[in-house]
């Protein structure tokens, strides 16, 4: 459910820049959060997510910009930490920082542990929950308290990946809410396609890309992007540049493009090539036994993204 | 070894003969240890809260300046205590000096920085991020004290089995400012000095052991009152100075 394009932010920030000591680790961020949204904040390591939440969550002051919430903002932090007393007292005790009368706390935290699957959690203490479980009721106490603004910072990070994506499962489901704006800071890739509406990727302290997640997946607006989205292989031409991720490359015996195994690296789904051509350089996956490294092979690229040689942005 | 279980004999004798003098020191020793503990706590507490929990400059000094005052000698603290309220001094109009009033300011100066300090310790051992978490969900400056008190828990109520015991032992600060008194002032601890003066060894013993009664009583019941409800869990605590003595 996304909220329409015209709706009114509940959250806006322009020109946002936070320092660190004497460095800049945010730059003249421009960010809308809308009612119904969730927006995935994406980029490795350094690029300054969680530094952007802290400032939308009020925890670091900016050094420049503007920002204005138009109603009450939550976060929860990347670590799940919980006051040492019953799963329940631990959203109850969230829904008292909030202000929620204690006649309402307790049905309103039983709901919020449901909605995310640790409903049979509340009797159990907090200190003996695995670390799927103390995520849960880490994110159950932040949606116990109905923020206008929800902010979450990878809420996923360090669980295993059955736990992850049992998680995720749970968090798609509950995320979307008309009442309410998201953003969630993701390390994963795939964890934002399929949890946001929109996609903001950080690069070295700026936005480098913002839009619905195929859109940006599709037409990364610079080669930084494209790299980091995935598109590995690069091939140089008259006329600029092709990038393509390993899965839109394959071999082919009668392909177009002559290629040597570089390097070969087993992987769940089979093996995965880098590929030397004469214009450049491709990543593709193949079933295993799958060449030795120095065969001459033949490949076919379908698809990619094309940057001009005079420009980093695509063509229209 | 004679000498001692004669001493522990009369210990139970003075105390199940109901003599009047020996409750009487009990009292005036309990008293004393509830008063100056319940100060030390009140100044304790919240000085060891903010640099457990505060970010603010001076912070490391203040921090110091708690941990130098657990070795503060008893003697020069009940001295300085004397000299403020001996009559005609600055602190003289209270007319604090040789009573029991008097003997808790001075002990609750020697318990304060104990409470402080190992409070502050206490509350800087429980996660940060769970300070972090309670501040993201608008939690107020009262809710983080006692978000911090609860979860650091076994620590606070070890620096004030600590408190405790230092204003139950101590007698520097006690026969300084309160006089040691029979009667008024005197309490187990300073009893048996006096009785040492006295050459009455046997009596010494009696309230030595009546002392180590009332210790071990009291802290044990802090103990279990420290430990309720945590069940195998253990954290945020220190390990535990040994009863002062002076």
């Amino acid at each position: 459910m996304s909220a329409p394009p015209d709706a009114e932010p509940v959250l806006r920030a322009r020109g946002l820049s936070v320092r660190r000591g004497r460095t800049e680790v945010l730059r003249d961020v421009d960010l809308d959060l809308r009612r119904g949204e969730v927006t995935a904040v994406l980029g490795p390591n350094g690029a300054g997510k969680s530094t952007l939440l802290a400032a939308l969550a009020g925890l670091l002051a900016p050094a420049a910009g503007e920002l204005e919430c138009r109603g009450r903002l939550a976060s929860a932090g990347q670590a799940a930490a919980l006051a040492r007393r019953s799963v329940r007292a631990n959203v109850e005790l969230a829904l008292a920082w909030w202000g929620v009368p204690r006649a309402a706390r307790r049905g309103r935290a039983e709901r919020a542990l449901t909605a995310l699957g640790a409903g049979s959690l509340a009797g159990r203490r907090a200190t003996a929950l695995s670390g799927g479980e103390a995520r849960r009721v880490h994110l159950a106490r932040v949606l116990a308290v109905e923020p206008d603004v929800m902010l979450l910072d990878e809420p996923f990070a360090g669980l295993d990946p059955s736990v992850r994506s049992e998680l995720l499962y749970a968090v798609a489901d509950v995320l979307r809410d008309p009442r309410r704006a998201t953003c969630i800071v993701l390390h994963d890739r795939a964890e934002a396609w399929a949890l946001a509406d929109r996609v903001l990727v950080l690069l070295d302290g700026r936005v480098a890309a913002t839009g619905p997640p195929a859109e940006v997946l599709e037409r990364p607006p610079s080669r930084e992007v494209a790299r980091f989205l995935g598109f590995e292989g690069e091939l140089a031409g008259p006329d600029g540049t092709l990038m393509l991720r390993p899965g839109q490359v394959a071999l082919d015996p009668a392909g177009p493009l002559a290629a040597r195994v570089g390097r070969r690296i087993l992987v769940e789904e089979g093996v995965r090539l880098e590929l030397e051509l004469d214009a450049g350089t491709l990543a593709c996956l193949a079933a295993l036994p799958g060449p030795e490294v120095g065969t001459a092979v033949r490949v076919r690229a379908t698809g990619g993204v094309h940057f001009p040689a005079h420009r980093g942005a695509p063509p229209e | 070894m004679t000498f001692i279980w004669d001493g522990v004999k009369q210990a139970f004798e003075l105390l199940f003969e109901g003599n009047g003098d020996v409750y009487g020191v009990l009292g005036v020793t309990l008293h004393i240890a509830i008063g100056a503990t319940f100060l030390a706590l009140l100044v304790g507490l919240p000085l060891g809260l903010a640099c457990g929990l505060g970010r603010f400059r001076g912070r490391r000094v203040a921090l110091g300046l708690l941990n130098a005052g657990l070795g503060l000698p008893p003697v020069v603290v009940g001295l300085i205590v004397a000299l403020f309220l001996f009559r005609g001094a600055p602190l003289g109009g209270l007319e604090l000096i040789y009573t029991v009033n008097g003997v808790i300011l001075a002990q609750a100066l020697l318990a304060f920085p104990i409470v402080g300090a190992f409070t502050a310790t206490a509350v800087a051992a429980v996660p940060r991020p769970l300070f972090d978490q309670a501040r993201a969900l608008g939690a107020s400056r009262p809710q983080l004290a006692a978000l911090a008190l609860r979860e650091a828990r076994v620590g606070v109520i070890g620096a004030t089995i600590a408190a405790f015991g230092s204003a139950l032992s101590e007698v520097g600060a006690v026969v300084l400012v309160g006089g040691n008194i029979h009667g008024r002032t005197q309490t187990l601890a300073t009893a048996v000095l006096a009785e040492v003066s006295a050459g009455e060894y046997g009596t010494a013993i009696a309230f030595g052991v009546l002392l180590l009664g009332l210790v071990a009583i009291c802290g044990g019941a802090l103990t279990v009152f420290q430990y309720a409800g945590e069940g195998r869990e253990r954290g945020g605590g220190f390990p535990l100075p040994g009863w002062r003595a002076s």
